[in-house]
């Protein structure tokens, strides 16, 4: 049988966890906030927009932090990975040429942040099934 | 208001009813009653611009009304003698000069310059210099008075002003809330005056030759009307001083606001009155020649009776005469980037929050170098390059400081609390909501340890923790701990020890400073790297402030701006009023009007009947 971990017994984080605390607290009550959000007179995939568009926003922040602006240790940012504040996948997306800042992995297919503006007809509405967005061309 | 004017002295009343003092001999004119003493020597005459009526209090409105349009001339329009309290009552308002639009011609009393006089609004101790208060008007302008001698002036004596700066760099670190930045503030002061100077200066000369170009263009319609001036008191205030000055007057504290006033201003100690007065000094009483500089002030006096800026008349020579507008920021791209950069360092901004947040929270919002950036774009730019840098320079200080055992903070925790009359889960229980028990950084197994530790030694008799202590004392290097060592800043080896805190600071702190008095003194350190520091650290000040000097002088363009489009809506306002006025007058016809009218016509009528009459009887 497996040791139980509590909070008590937990390992601390590792060093510089503390700078980055308060924002990654902030992103957890959001998230909070769009699970418990009501679904009435909205659609079902509609319900996992504001989910999906936190959890990119807070890989975002972490692999900002660890490859742009270099500010936290490898041991952090894996510890990161491993605890679930970032999408490992999402960010292994990034690094590739074309989606350095695509929405959300999209299975099997392309969201459509990833179609250029000239593509897209004129008048043409379209929001990604998965995470809401309307063509933002990020990588145009 | 007794005794006898000294010889040489007469009296004179001013437009605004004040009774002056006007010496021929020495051309000087002044407001306080000459008594037979010698008068006061130029050089106090010099530091006391503003000798006015030192009885009643000086601060009064009354005073500031009359030196207001002496002091400060805003958004460029001139103080013209006569409307002013300025004693020049000689002069003849060339009225015919005015066309229609001279809509303030005293009818309607509607003066425009009754909305910009000032008022002292604030007071402020001078740390240092106790008699001596500065006063804060309405209109942003400061100026020191003395409470017990009621002397007021707008240049600061040099005693004063080091008080001033001392004022003003503790202000700013009300406002900065962070501390030692004033060490370069008085040079920096005098630099600034400096660079001020220069640009009156060169302000003064632009506008010297446009309005020359203009006086010869309209000397001859002015000569005719203006009569030759009698008793001249000694300067003509010179449009481009006072333009000069009121670029200036709020942008830099401790220049010298040159007030002026009709006293004390001859003995040519500024290069701008030694300048104006340049008029060769005239006969006691005799008419005073009239030269090109008389007539150009007489235009720019006329120009601001019309409501005009002297870029506003056309001459000749246009924009480039006179002060270049709001029109083209003087902050450069990079200039603005450090402004923005600057901000975030002052409001203690968290370089690893994001930048939404940091917007959100708005602090940041309300300050005046947000708008150096002006797109979101461009300060999330700023941003996160400011936030990689500032990250970079936190973790390199990290490294650098030694590392705070995390057991300290919990150490000093268990002195203030831990009782042998807890056990450890009691003590737990009962703290656990303290952030040293919360933390992460020790874990709770030696949380217990040294709980535990520590309860037995609490029972030790207290020669054993004595001796203890000594033993620890002595195990500790001389190069953490010597004669200089501050009680404050022991070795954190002693403030992780068990042995520290065991005895209660009251008898364990005279042991320290004992044992401390007895050492040597520390071996010595080489501290060059601290000089170079010290030294990039001036360097980075130095720039700072130039920044922040860059960034006051757009406020002041924009200000000036807004005052002039103010000035010119109020001109139109008046114009339009004026207008409507004569519309009005024309379109009421008054009843002897009327009948007057209606006589005309039936006289008309009558006549033409009779002519009628007359041709109709012919025939009879």
């Amino acid at each position: 049988m497996p040791a139980i971990r509590s909070a008590k017994t937990r390992k601390p984080p590792p060093d510089g966890f503390d700078d980055i605390e308060d924002t990654l607290l902030e992103f957890s009550n959001k998230m909070k906030d769009a699970e418990n959000a009501s679904h009435e007179g909205r659609k079902k995939h509609e319900m996992q927009w504001p989910i999906f568009q936190i959890t990119h926003q807070r890989s975002r922040y972490i692999y900002e932090l660890y490859y742009e602006k270099e500010a936290i240790t490898k041991r952090l940012y894996d510890w990161l990975l491993k605890n679930g504040y970032a999408d490992a996948n999402l960010i292994a997306k990034w690094k590739k040429q074309g989606y350095e800042k695509t929405k959300e992995t999209n299975f099997n297919s392309t969201c459509v942040c990833r179609v250029p503006r000239k593509q897209l007809k004129e008048d043409q509405e379209i929001e990604c099934v998965s995470c809401g967005c309307r063509g933002c061309c990020s990588s145009d | 208001m007794s005794g006898p004017l000294p010889p040489g002295w007469t009296q004179h009343t001013a437009p605004t009813g004040h009774a002056y003092y006007y010496n021929a001999e020495t051309k000087h004119s002044t407001y306080t009653r000459p008594t037979l003493q010698p008068p006061p020597p130029p050089i106090a005459a010099l530091t006391q611009p503003l000798h006015y009526n030192p009885e009643q209090n000086v601060i009064s409105p009354e005073f500031l009304a009359a030196t207001t349009h002496h002091a400060i001339n805003y958004g460029g329009h001139v103080p013209s003698a006569y409307q002013s309290g300025y004693p020049h009552q000689h002069i003849q308002e060339p009225r015919d000069l005015r066309g229609r639009g001279g809509f303030r011609s005293g009818r309607d009393g509607f003066d425009r310059r009754r909305q910009l006089e000032d008022r002292p609004k604030s007071k402020h101790t001078l740390p240092g210099c106790e008699p001596w208060v500065l006063v804060k008007t309405k209109l942003g302008r400061r100026f020191v008075h003395n409470t017990e001698t009621n002397e007021s002036l707008w240049r600061f004596p040099d005693n004063v002003r080091h008080g001033v700066t001392e004022f003003d760099r503790l202000e700013r670190e009300r406002e900065v809330g962070k501390e030692g930045t004033g060490a370069n503030d008085v040079p920096l002061g005098t630099k600034r005056q400096k660079t001020e100077e220069e640009m009156q200066r060169e302000d003064e000369e632009a506008l010297a030759a446009e309005l020359a170009q203009e006086a010869e263009k309209a000397g001859e319609a002015a000569e005719g009307d203006m009569v030759t001036v009698a008793p001249r008191p000694s300067f003509a205030p010179a449009p481009a001083v006072n333009r000069g000055q009121e670029a200036g007057d709020s942008s830099s504290e401790y220049e010298e606001i040159e007030v002026t006033d009709d006293e004390g201003e001859e003995d040519g100690a500024d290069p701008k009155s030694a300048e104006a007065t340049d008029n060769p000094p005239a006969a006691e009483t005799g008419p005073v020649e009239f030269n090109e500089d008389d007539i150009a002030y007489q235009l720019a006096a006329m120009g601001a009776d019309y409501g005009l800026d002297p870029g506003e008349y056309d001459d000749g020579n246009g924009a480039e005469g006179w002060e270049d507008g709001a029109e083209g920021l003087p902050l450069t791209e990079e200039d603005s980037t450090a402004l923005f950069r600057d901000l975030l360092d002052d409001y203690g901004v968290d370089p690893y929050t994001l930048f939404d947040r940091v917007v959100e929270d708005g602090q940041i919002i309300e300050d005046e170098r947000y708008t150096t950036l002006e797109t979101m774009r461009a300060r999330r730019e700023v941003y996160d390059a400011w936030a990689k840098d500032k990250m970079a320079v936190l973790k390199a200080q990290r490294e650098k400081q030694m590392k705070l055992d995390p057991r300290i903070p919990y150490l000093a925790f268990l002195e203030q609390h831990a009782t042998p009359k807890l056990y450890w889960p009691e003590f737990r229980r009962k703290f656990k909501r303290e952030p040293e028990m919360k933390s992460t950084a020790v874990s709770d197994k030696d949380r217990e340890k040294l709980y535990r530790e520590h309860i037995t030694r609490l029972k030790l008799p207290p020669s054993t923790l004595k001796s203890d202590l000594s033993t620890l004392l002595k195990s500790i290097p001389l190069a953490l701990l010597n004669h200089s060592t501050p009680l404050a800043a022991l070795p954190p080896q002693m403030l992780t020890d068990i042995r520290y805190i065991s005895l209660p600071p009251a008898t364990r702190d005279p042991l320290i400073v004992a044992y401390i008095s007895t050492l040597a003194p520390p071996p010595a350190d080489g501290s060059a790297l601290s000089a170079e520091e010290e030294a990039a650290q001036a360097k980075e000040h130095v720039e700072r402030l130039k920044r922040d000097q860059a960034l006051e002088e757009r406020k002041n363009r924009v200000e000036e701006e807004k005052r002039k489009q103010e000035r010119e809506r109020a001109h139109g306002r008046g114009r339009l009023r004026e207008e409507e006025r004569e519309i009005r007058k024309a379109m009421v016809v008054g009843k002897g009007g009327l009948r007057s009218y209606l006589q005309e016509a039936v006289a008309d009528d009558v006549s033409e009947r009779e002519e009628r009459e007359t041709v109709v009887l012919e025939p009879v």
